[in-house]
């Protein structure tokens, strides 16, 4: 039975829990938006890459040069498609 | 067919691992996909109209439990591969099972939670933002929908063809996506609800 | 009849009729002609269920051919109605039809497919590969490409053409302002179009990454590949945005949402700033291998290797990572401030310098090169003046505050024909003509090639380059006439004489093909045109299984190695080959994604469910399929390799 729950899997499941419960401090208790922010965005990005590195098994193969480069393009990408949105329709925006 | 007998099963032979790494490479638009709907409800959040806003609507017990269901379905799918590898059908069919289950559990707590915001007024055609909130969260909930079938068929397979290189792959693969999903909600949780219930 | 009169067009003219008739009359001969000469098993076992990236390309190529065809002849009428002042040859309406669907389909249904066509036929061979990472997947891409085509295709005789021009922006795409089901059309046809390019992206990329043959480093691809691995890189990130705009937009029109909506806190510069999210990675996904045809001609038939390779690859590299940078620069009049606006010219300035060190190393490959002026050479020799002048309009154009002055001129549309027609138009024509004997066993005429290759760049020059001055001067485009005293008409005139040139120039590309089909000798050996990539190491037209030995790479260019430096590129005996089998599934699935883009344009809701549910028991099929493929034994290559006149063993 031992055998099917191998450790590093359960302090990965562990450690999401924290993170989780780490972000609802947040919710919980008053603190300004810019150290809310800062903590939704650390939790949620540990979050990720714990489910990619602990579950998703993305470094095992030889092709994971490959996979990861992967992830960070399409990371990267998406968060200047993000900041570049927001900053045209409503940092930057006139009307 | 060769098989590699040096790796794991899901890796065993060549097909196998070009069926891996082009399904990381869906993931990765699979990124852009949800990357496109955050931008453009980060785009429309204050724009409620005559709406509520997310403030008004969210509530915190049900996405905690959708949130703890997800968390928790993910890391049983992920135990439901470790059995896997170690060759222990039984075991890894009961994680498959319990991991369906769970995201079962995860879309019956999203349902009521649309139906709750249906009768606070709160409608597809409410305003931009509702708009723009049902559907990052109902591609989020169709994707799970449509793992649950495919998660399905996959318990099928198994149980009927047993642990092979083929079905390897497969329920690799599919607690790839599995995961993935739990990664997308990571980001619902906290930057559509955890954000929106904080706001001021 | 209630029930039918959705259907009707709501906007008919005597020309719609025509087309009607037109279209009854050549389904019926098709299906008639199938009949007669018996072809119907052929074309299902030969074609439709195929899996083959070599017949698949093909079949790009033909609907490319057909759609350069349907979008020519658009072009050809709104270049007719604006020939003279106040002309009545269209009224507004139909103008507004006639480039939307002219704008769409040269790029989603001509341009793609004229790409993937190319990525299909010469990737896998010039990687020395015997098909695609997922060949099953590659059908299935085809397909929805050829319906969401023929969706948006039917559109202008059943229930109207869409008409909100090919960027539909909102809120004139709205239901207020576009009540007919086009724009129904617009959308889902292009989403289901779009699923396909996803799919043949992720395949190439996975192809590419781990197919080569061995010894084939990164650094050792040949120029092709290596853009069509940065397209499809873009292609993965670039297309996702668009199903999501497509969505939100077919959500806006069926179901009242109010994402662009100009009510309840809609923002309709949304779809604007997501179409070209989208939009503007697009123009590198189809310029890249255009880039990449012309990388493989310029070195054959100036005699020497492609010059600066690396920069080469570094270029296209960063081309990918920068074409999702500047998105903003098609719509710099919108409303963001200056500052916004100055942060996206200075990127889009940049994004000039890496195609501008491409051109230079063409001009580098040909200097003291030994140059053989054929066809496809012509058309690469062309493209770089032409081109150029393109893309210095363009950054012209990258200039915010000045931007101002030209932003939806003809100035505009002269700028980005500039550097489509004798970028990308000119590449896979120039392709076609290179490759040809690669895919059919024979060579065009270079004669009627010769003269249909001046009367485009003579017709290109004529029809655009008085559209810069036009458009200088304020003509505004999608405009759909203009007064006498405008003074816009001689040089409209002037584009209208260029646009009768391009046109003759099809008519004689169509004549080369029926003429050498008719006359062109067969056996045209290996390699005709003296080449030095690997898709020539094989025969002429290819064998199913591309190569009968896996060829052994040791450097950049091993196929000229092979035939000048006695270098040996098939080690080994044949063994069985291992090819995957043919289905039915792909175009099953594919014809069931047309009736649900057919439902949800009309919203028959029913019909929707069913066919949606038909979709999802094609992929539950496939999940439950076991399919090993197929062995070619050793006999049968023997005997293949013999028929060929085999060179090698």
């Amino acid at each position: 039975m031992r055998e099917l729950f191998p450790a590093k899997q359960v302090w990965g499941f562990v450690l999401s829990l924290a993170l989780t419960a780490a972000a609802l401090l947040v919710y919980f208790f008053n603190m300004s938006r810019a150290t809310g922010m800062t903590i939704f965005i650390v939790t949620a990005f540990i979050q990720a890459f714990v489910q990619l590195v602990v579950f998703m098994h993305a470094r095992e193969t030889d092709d994971s040069k490959s996979i990861f480069a992967t992830l960070y393009y399409a990371i990267f990408i998406a968060l200047i498609t993000v900041f570049g949105t927001l900053l045209c329709m409503i940092w930057g925006w006139k009307y | 067919m060769k098989v590699d007998h040096s790796q794991p099963l899901e890796y065993s032979t060549e097909q196998n691992r070009l069926n891996i790494l082009g399904f990381w490479v869906f993931l990765g638009a699979e990124i852009m996909l949800f990357g496109t709907l955050f931008t453009s409800y980060f785009t429309l959040v204050d724009r409620t109209g005559d709406g509520p806003t997310g403030a008004e609507i969210f509530e915190i017990f049900p996405v905690l439990m959708e949130t703890f269901l997800l968390l928790t379905s993910s890391f049983v799918i992920g135990l439901g591969i470790h059995a896997m590898r170690l060759g222990k059908k039984k075991a890894m069919l009961t994680f498959f099972v319990i991991t369906l289950l769970l995201g079962l559990g995860f879309l019956g707590f999203e349902i009521d939670e649309f139906m709750v915001y249906y009768h606070e007024g709160a409608t597809l055609q409410t305003s931009a933002f509702t708009s723009m909130l049902f559907t990052t969260l109902g591609t989020h909930g169709a994707h799970v929908t449509l793992g649950f079938f495919w998660g399905l068929f996959i318990i099928i397979q198994v149980a009927k063809r047993g642990i092979t290189p083929a079905t390897a792959n497969k329920s690799f693969i599919f607690s790839l996506y599995w995961h993935f999903l739990d990664v997308v909600w990571i980001f619902i949780f906290t930057f559509i609800y955890l954000e929106g219930m904080t706001r001021v | 009849m209630g029930y039918f009169a959705k259907f009707a067009v709501p906007h008919p003219s005597p020309a719609i009729y025509a087309s009607m008739i037109a279209i009854v009359v050549t389904v019926f001969l098709i299906i008639f002609g199938l009949t007669y000469f018996k072809k119907w098993i052929y074309l299902w076992s030969e074609w439709i269920t195929t899996v083959d990236h070599k017949k698949i390309g093909t079949m790009y190529l033909i609907a490319a051919l057909l759609m350069l065809f349907r979008g020519g002849v658009d072009a050809l009428m709104m270049r007719a109605q604006t020939a003279v002042p106040d002309n009545k040859l269209l009224d507004s309406q139909h103008y507004n039809e006639v480039f939307s669907a002219h704008g769409v389909i040269m790029i989603i249904f001509m341009a793609m497919p004229y790409i993937m066509a190319f990525m299909n036929i010469v990737v896998p061979l010039q990687i020395g590969a015997r098909d695609v990472a997922f060949p099953r997947l590659n059908a299935v891409s085809f397909w929805l490409f050829f319906m969401g085509a023929m969706l948006f295709n039917i559109s202008f005789v059943i229930g109207g053409s869409p008409d909100a021009g090919w960027t539909s922006y909102f809120p004139l795409a709205d239901n207020e302002f576009s009540p007919s089901v086009g724009t129904n059309y617009y959308m889902i046809a292009i989403q289901i179009a779009g699923i396909g390019t996803l799919m043949t992206g992720i395949n190439f990329i996975t192809t590419i990454l781990r197919m080569r043959a061995p010894g084939m480093t990164l650094m050792r691809m040949p120029m092709f590949t290596w853009s069509a691995f940065v397209t499809s890189i873009i292609i993965i990130f670039a297309f996702p945005v668009l199903t999501i705009a497509l969505l939100m937009g077919t959500m806006d029109r069926l179901f009242e949402t109010k994402f662009f909506a100009m009510t309840d806190g809609g923002m309709d510069m949304l779809w604007a700033n997501l179409f070209w999210v989208w939009g503007h990675p697009e123009v590198y996904i189809l310029i890249l291998p255009a880039f990449g045809i012309f990388s493989e001609i310029i070195p054959t038939f100036s005699r020497r290797n492609i010059y600066g390779y690396k920069s080469m690859v570094i270029s296209m590299v960063v081309i990918s990572l920068y074409s999702f940078f500047v998105w903003t620069h098609h719509f710099f009049t919108m409303g963001q401030t200056a500052y916004v606006n100055s942060i996206f010219s200075i990127t889009t300035m940049v994004i000039a310098v890496p195609t501008g060190i491409k051109i230079f190393n063409w001009l580098l490959t040909m200097w003291k090169g030994r140059i053989r002026f054929t066809v496809p050479m012509l058309y690469s020799i062309a493209f770089i003046p032409l081109f150029t002048i393109g893309g210095v309009t363009g950054v012209m154009l990258a200039m915010s505050a000045a931007d101002y002055q030209y932003h939806n001129t003809m100035f505009l549309v002269a700028h980005f024909h500039n550097v489509i027609i004798p970028g990308v138009a000119f590449a896979v024509l120039a392709g076609s003509t290179y490759y040809w004997p690669k895919i059919f066993g024979f060579m065009l005429n270079e004669r009627i090639g010769k003269w249909a290759f001046w009367f485009l760049t003579i017709g290109f020059s004529l029809a655009f380059f008085p559209m810069y001055i036009t458009g200088l001067d304020g003509q505004a485009r999608r405009m759909y006439t203009y007064s006498e005293a405008s003074g816009y008409g001689l040089l409209n005139f002037v584009s209208f004489i260029g646009a009768a040139f391009m046109a003759i120039s099809f008519v004689l590309i169509v004549y080369t093909i029926y003429y050498s089909i008719r006359h062109s000798p067969r056996h045209v050996g290996g390699d005709p045109w003296d080449a030095r990539s690997l898709e020539w190491a094989t025969h002429n037209p290819v064998p199913e299984y591309n190569f009968a030995i896996i060829p052994q790479v040791d450097s950049r260019e091993p196929f000229w190695d092979a035939k000048y430096k006695r270098y040996e590129l098939f080690k080994g005996d044949y063994k069985k080959i291992h090819m995957p089998n043919n289905s039915g599934v792909p175009f099953i699935m594919s014809a069931l994604f047309f009736v649900f883009g057919f439902a949800l344009v009309f919203s028959m809701w029913i019909l929707a469910v069913i066919s949606l549910i038909g979709i999802f028991i094609c992929m539950a099929h496939r999940s439950f399929e076991i399919d090993h493929g197929h062995y070619i034994s050793v006999e049968e290559i023997k005997e293949t390799e013999v028929k060929m006149g085999g060179n090698h063993k």
